[in-house]
Formats: structure tokens, C-alpha cells, sequence
């Protein structure tokens, strides 16, 4: 580590800390996937608060504000709780999500009162114990950082070499164990994992907000992937763009490293909710307007097309009226067919132009089609699992497939005429 | 229990595909499944039928191992089950997993060979080819590199499906295959299924729809917490064992049940 920190255009200083906060964030990133692909987000919450008391616990022994002994205390106090939400769910009759909560509660309230105690009897040696809660990016040691970074090493490793298993239980522990993986083990060894990521992550971000560095780079990457392996390489990307970010800011501003931090990954998981391409929040309500409209125009080009075979042109307010639809709607829905050159007006009659002729007799073709896959479809053998989009089956079905359709129909079934 | 006996499709004589032998197993203090003794013959394909909260799904997951027995044995071939883990292919309901997680068709339908290939080397090019066959199989290839939140229930039933064919178990346990999927991918599938076994494999099928047990299935344990019958379909559902199986709701109206158990 100690060459890569000379390496960086910064201070000694600025560079331990931003490696520390890049190291840490692409363990939180990387090992917080497998809390939060399996619905389990809260454990990681649970295990950042229950760190605390065992932060506490070990200063009161060994009296040093060493780093490493401060989070072996870490750990243990995350085992314990880990086991005590475990051994919660499976003997009493509370649901996950109160086990969980309890043992949060009960552990994070353990550490306020042992830190307290330690600020009003204890020597001035105890100074900085609470940035535990808030988290404190400066004052990272490089001895610090080396551990850490063995740490996220040893776990990305354990997470490459194990990625088959780890990923069939994640999708499918029911699977996995009729396939002789040893499921409980390794649903074990991902909550050790999420241990790691804790007490890698805990000084630096501290109890309170450590979560959100388990769950955002996760929930970025999946809005921006939908493979497991892309998913586990972003996250670790988004938490160490995040952990870095947010660690130099948090140090040249002089406020609380675990808020700034985690203000970072909310923009950037804000950012990938909203916008990211088919699964955004933003992209899926423009889709659902446009097939709203769609459905609309559609519906008032064939209320036209029968208008028009029945009788003189309509009126708007008549073509409404045939419709059953709001006359505002049909409105909109004329000016649209009417940008799209599908209209003639005469008066305040409309009728069809020549491409709207056109493109209403392709839709009731299209139409026809999906009431002939309804009644007829069931007959043909398809060679493969293909199935229709009712909106175009002849797209999607392919023309061969189509002409089938059509034989049956005209041949009708053994049920036809009845 | 009426066992049957001798009309065995493929397998007379041999061990049967699976057996369990006065199987108990208990959720909290109520048993779901109270001394069942069951056999499924090789080359056959069994459905195991039964009202609701019966046990079916508990008994497949018992016979693998998956849910601690109370008491009884199971056995794959012959031998104990966990000891045969590598002869039965196992597809669990649809709805135990989250279809939104991140992974292609073809990486679910891979997982199948990965016991084989062994769990941390990646997959050789024979495995990927079984992948291919069992994909194209059950008429999943052209969907191979679709997330698989993006298929219709039938769709992801047959990946389910070519997931069990790559691993080229000859025993098949399918849990509840049929629960939402279309008439036309039902049909489809048992017709998958029918020829599966002529080709040796042995399936055993959790069904709830008497009337495709009775037209498509050669045999069929009828349970209810207890094994009320188990046999050729024919012996194992007749009215009087159905009206054991379903208790009141047959001795009130026997028409529905009847109608639906010949209307195959």
C-alpha cells in the first residue's frame, strides 16, 4: 500500500485516507451485494450498530485505541449479534424484521451507554471513540489501511473463487441444496462477509450510517445490470467512486466522514433509481404514457375506420360518443393522428386520409391476428417457447407461423361451426 | 394402501426411482406428513395429488433431504437419498425465488451441470454444450441471454425444466410445475415430460389437477398428511379413495369431483 499512497498528487495524509476510503468502499460494495440480494439489507444495519458495544468492550480492555484491536471487538460484538438474531428467529415466535430490530436496538443502545461511561470515568486517553458513531476519515493510519486492504483482498478472493456456489444459493438455496451445496455454511460465510465489510467500514463511517454503504453501490449496480458478476464488479466500482468522493470531501471540509459519504452514495443511487435505462423510475413512466397513448390513438383510429364503413364522416363529438371515450381524449387523439397525416378534415367532420387508411387496416390486421391466436393458437405446435406480443403476434411469431394461423382458421377445427 | 404392484411401465423388478418408507415430518408440533410409505417406479411418470396443506411439496423436500424427517427414510434407486443427491434432478416451486435477481437464462440452466463440472472451476465446453441441448430441448434457446425477470411464467417454468435436463438426473422432482403457467405450456410440457420418460428418466410430478393425472399420468400417490393410496392411477384414484383424500368436501357434492376425474 505504502507505494500506491506515494504515488498519489496528494499529502501523505490525504492520500492514506483516500485508499482507505476506496479500499473500504469496494468491500462495503462488493459484500454488501450478497446482504441485499437476499433481502437481507436490515442484517447489514443490525451488524453496523452492534459493532459499538464491541468497540467499547475492547478499549476497557486493552485501554489502546489501536485500530485493530478495536475492531477484533468489532467483530466479535457483529458475531453476537448475528447468532443472537439467528437464534431469535428460529426459537421465539418473532418475524426477522422485529429480531433484527431488537437486537439493533439493544446493541447500539449497549454501546451509547459503555461509551459514555468511558467519557465520564476514563482518562482523556478515550478521546475519539465516538467517531465510531459518525465515522472519521482522518487520522487513518497506513498500518490501518494495510490491514484493511488485506482484509477486502482476502474476502474478493474467497468471493472469485467461490462465485458459482455463492451465486446458485443467492438465486436458489432450495436448488442448491438438492445439489449438495451446504447451504446453511454458506449463507453463514455471507454474513461473515458482511462482518468484514463492517468492521472494515466502521471507523471510517461509523455505526450509524455503515448500511448505506452496504446497500447503495448495490442497488446502483443492479439498476445498471442484470448479471450477477457485472452487478458484484459495479458495486465494488460505485462504493469505492463513492467511499473516495466522500472521504477527500468530508476531510478538506472538516465535517463528519460517514455523512458526507453516505450523501454521495444517496445522489448516486438517486441518480441510477431514477434515470437508468429500462428499469429507471423515469423510463418506466415515460413507457407507461406512451402505451397509454398509444392505446388511446389506436382505439379512436378503428372507432374512424367502423365510423366511416357505417356512414358519413363522424364529428369529433360523434366519434366520442360511438366510442364510449371521453370527447378530450378522442380530441388529443385526433390532433396526434392528425400530425401524423392520417387525417382529412371537411368541416368539422373527419375522415381518413390515404395513410390512415392505410394504417388502420394494418391495426385491424393486427387485431385480427391476436382474436385468431386466441381462438386458433393453441393448435399450432410452435417449435420453440416463443410467445406472441398482442400487439404484433406477425413480429413476433414470424409470417410462417402466421400463415399457419390462417389455414386453421379457414379450415376451422374440429369445433369450428359450433 | 393399495400398492399396485406388477404394472410398472419400464422398471419392474428393479429398485423403484423413489421410495420412502413410514416418512414423519413435523412443522412446530403439527405433522405435515404422518408415516407415509410411498414407491415410484423407474421409467414412469407419477404425480403426487392430494388437497391442500396435504404435505405434497414437504414430501419431495423430505425425500431429498432438504426438510429434517421426524422419523422414516428415503431412498433414490435404492439407496439413501443424500447419498444419491447426483441421480435425481430437483425443481423447486417457481415462486421460491426472485425472478428480478440478476442472472440470464442460460446462467440458471448452467447451474445445472456446475455439481458436475465441479462447484469452482468454471464450466468446460461439454457441460455448456448439455446446456445448449437442454435449452434448445424445451424450446428455451433462442431466450438464452434474457434476464430472466423478462419471461412469462411459462417461460421461466421451462428454464426451471432445462436447468433439471443439464443435470442429466435420470429421477426428475418437479414441484408444482404446472401452478400458473397457460394451457398451452401445460400441455407442452407434459408432453416433454411423457417423453422424458420413455426415455428412461423417472419424474415425479406434484400436481393438484386431478383431471391431467388421470389423462397424462401413469401413477399416483394420493396424500393427505397420510398416503391414502398409492399405485397405478386407475387403483390409487377411485371415488372411495378420493373421497378419503378430500374428506367433506367430496361427501358433500360428489358431481365436481367425479366430472373433473373422468373429464380427462
Amino acid at each position: 500500500m505504502g507505494r500506491l499512497i506515494d504515488l498519489l498528487p496528494l499529502s501523505y495524509t490525504n492520500a492514506v485516507v483516500l485508499v482507505g476510503a476506496v479500499v473500504l468502499g469496494v468491500t462495503a460494495g462488493v459484500l454488501g451485494a450478497f446482504a441485499v440480494l437476499r433481502e437481507r439489507s436490515l442484517i447489514g444495519d443490525a451488524l453496523s450498530h452492534a459493532a459499538l458495544p464491541g468497540v467499547a468492550i475492547a478499549f476497557l480492555f486493552t485501554g489502546a485505541k489501536d485500530a485493530t484491536s478495536l475492531g477484533a471487538g468489532a467483530a466479535i460484538a457483529c458475531v453476537a449479534a448475528a447468532v443472537l438474531i439467528v437464534l431469535i428467529e428460529r426459537t421465539g415466535r418473532l418475524r426477522p424484521d422485529a429480531a433484527i430490530g431488537a437486537v439493533l436496538a439493544g446493541f447500539f443502545s449497549l454501546g451509547i451507554v459503555l461509551l459514555t461511561y468511558l467519557a465520564n470515568f476514563n482518562n482523556a486517553n478515550q478521546a475519539g471513540l465516538d467517531q465510531y458513531l459518525f465515522g472519521q476519515a482522518a487520522g487513518l493510519l497506513e498500518r490501518d489501511v494495510n490491514v484493511m486492504a488485506a482484509l477486502c483482498a482476502a474476502s474478493l478472493l474467497a468471493v472469485a473463487v467461490a462465485f458459482r456456489p455463492l451465486k446458485t444459493t443467492l438465486f436458489d438455496p432450495q436448488f442448491a441444496a438438492s445439489a449438495g451445496l451446504p447451504v446453511r455454511t454458506i449463507e453463514l460465510a455471507m454474513t461473515a462477509m458482511l462482518v468484514v465489510a463492517v468492521v472494515v467500514g466502521i471507523r471510517t463511517v461509523g455505526a450509524i450510517l455503515m448500511v448505506a454503504l452496504l446497500v447503495v453501490p448495490t442497488v446502483t449496480a443492479r439498476q445498471l445490470a442484470d448479471r450477477l458478476g457485472v452487478v458484484l464488479v459495479l458495486a465494488g466500482v460505485v462504493g469505492a467512486a463513492v467511499g473516495g468522493a466522500g472521504a477527500l470531501v468530508s476531510q478538506s471540509a472538516e465535517l463528519p466522514t460517514g455523512p458526507v459519504i453516505v450523501l454521495c452514495g444517496f445522489g448516486v443511487a438517486t441518480a441510477a433509481v431514477l434515470l437508468a435505462p429500462r428499469r429507471g423510475v423515469l423510463w418506466l413512466a415515460r413507457r407507461r404514457l406512451a402505451d397509454r397513448r398509444r392505446r388511446l390513438v389506436e382505439g379512436v383510429l378503428v372507432d374512424l375506420e367502423t365510423a366511416l364503413h357505417a356512414g358519413p364522416p363522424p364529428t369529433a363529438r360523434e366519434l366520442a360518443l360511438a366510442g364510449g371515450r371521453p370527447p378530450r381524449a378522442v380530441a388529443r387523439a385526433l390532433r396526434h393522428l392528425d400530425r401524423a397525416g392520417m387525417l382529412t378534415r371537411d368541416g368539422d367532420r373527419v375522415l381518413l386520409s390515404e395513410t390512415g387508411a392505410a394504417a388502420a387496416h394494418a391495426l385491424l390486421e393486427r387485431r385480427e391476428l391476436w382474436s385468431l391466436w386466441l381462438e386458433h393458437g393453441w393448435r399450432l405446435a410452435l417449435p420453440d417457447a416463443r410467445e406472441p406480443d398482442p400487439t404484433d403476434v406477425r413480429a413476433s411469431l414470424g409470417d410462417d407461423v402466421v400463415e399457419r394461423l390462417r389455414a386453421l382458421a379457414v379450415a376451422g377445427g374440429p369445433e369450428a361451426g359450433r | 394402501m393399495s400398492d399396485g404392484g406388477g404394472r410398472t411401465p419400464a422398471g419392474a423388478g428393479r429398485a423403484p426411482a423413489l421410495e420412502v418408507r413410514r416418512l414423519t415430518v413435523s412443522y412446530g408440533a403439527r405433522p405435515v406428513l404422518w408415516d407415509v410409505d410411498a414407491r415410484f417406479p423407474v421409467g414412469a411418470l407419477s404425480a403426487v395429488v392430494g388437497p391442500n396443506g396435504a404435505g405434497k411439496s414437504t414430501l419431495l423436500r423430505a425425500a431429498l433431504g432438504l426438510v429434517a424427517a421426524d422419523a422414516g427414510q428415503s431412498l433414490i434407486e435404492g439407496r439413501p437419498a443424500r447419498a444419491a443427491l447426483d441421480r435425481v434432478a430437483y425443481v423447486p416451486q417457481r415462486d421460491a425465488v426472485d425472478w428480478d435477481f440478476p442472472i440470464s437464462v442460460r446462467e440458471v440452466v448452467e447451474m445445472g451441470r456446475y455439481r458436475a463440472a465441479g462447484w469452482l472451476r468454471r464450466v468446460p465446453r461439454a457441460d455448456r454444450e448439455i446446456v445448449d441441448a437442454s435449452l434448445e430441448r424445451v424450446g428455451m434457446a433462442p431466450f438464452a441471454r434474457r434476464q430472466i425477470g423478462a419471461l412469462s411464467g411459462g417461460q421461466r417454468q421451462r428454464v426451471f425444466i432445462a436447468r433439471a435436463l443439464a443435470q442429466q438426473a435420470p429421477v426428475m422432482l418437479l414441484d408444482e410445475p404446472f401452478a400458473g403457467v397457460d394451457a398451452r405450456t401445460e400441455a407442452n410440457l407434459l408432453e416433454l415430460l411423457r417423453a422424458l420418460c420413455g426415455e428412461g428418466h423417472s419424474i415425479v410430478v406434484v400436481h393438484h389437477d386431478l383431471a391431467t393425472v388421470r389423462a397424462a399420468f401413469d401413477w399416483a400417490l394420493l396424500l393427505n398428511v397420510r398416503a391414502i393410496a398409492c399405485g397405478p392411477v386407475a387403483e390409487a384414484l377411485t371415488t372411495d379413495t378420493l373421497r378419503r383424500a378430500y374428506g367433506g368436501v367430496v361427501g358433500a357434492s360428489d358431481a365436481p369431483l367425479e366430472e373433473s376425474l373422468w373429464a380427462g
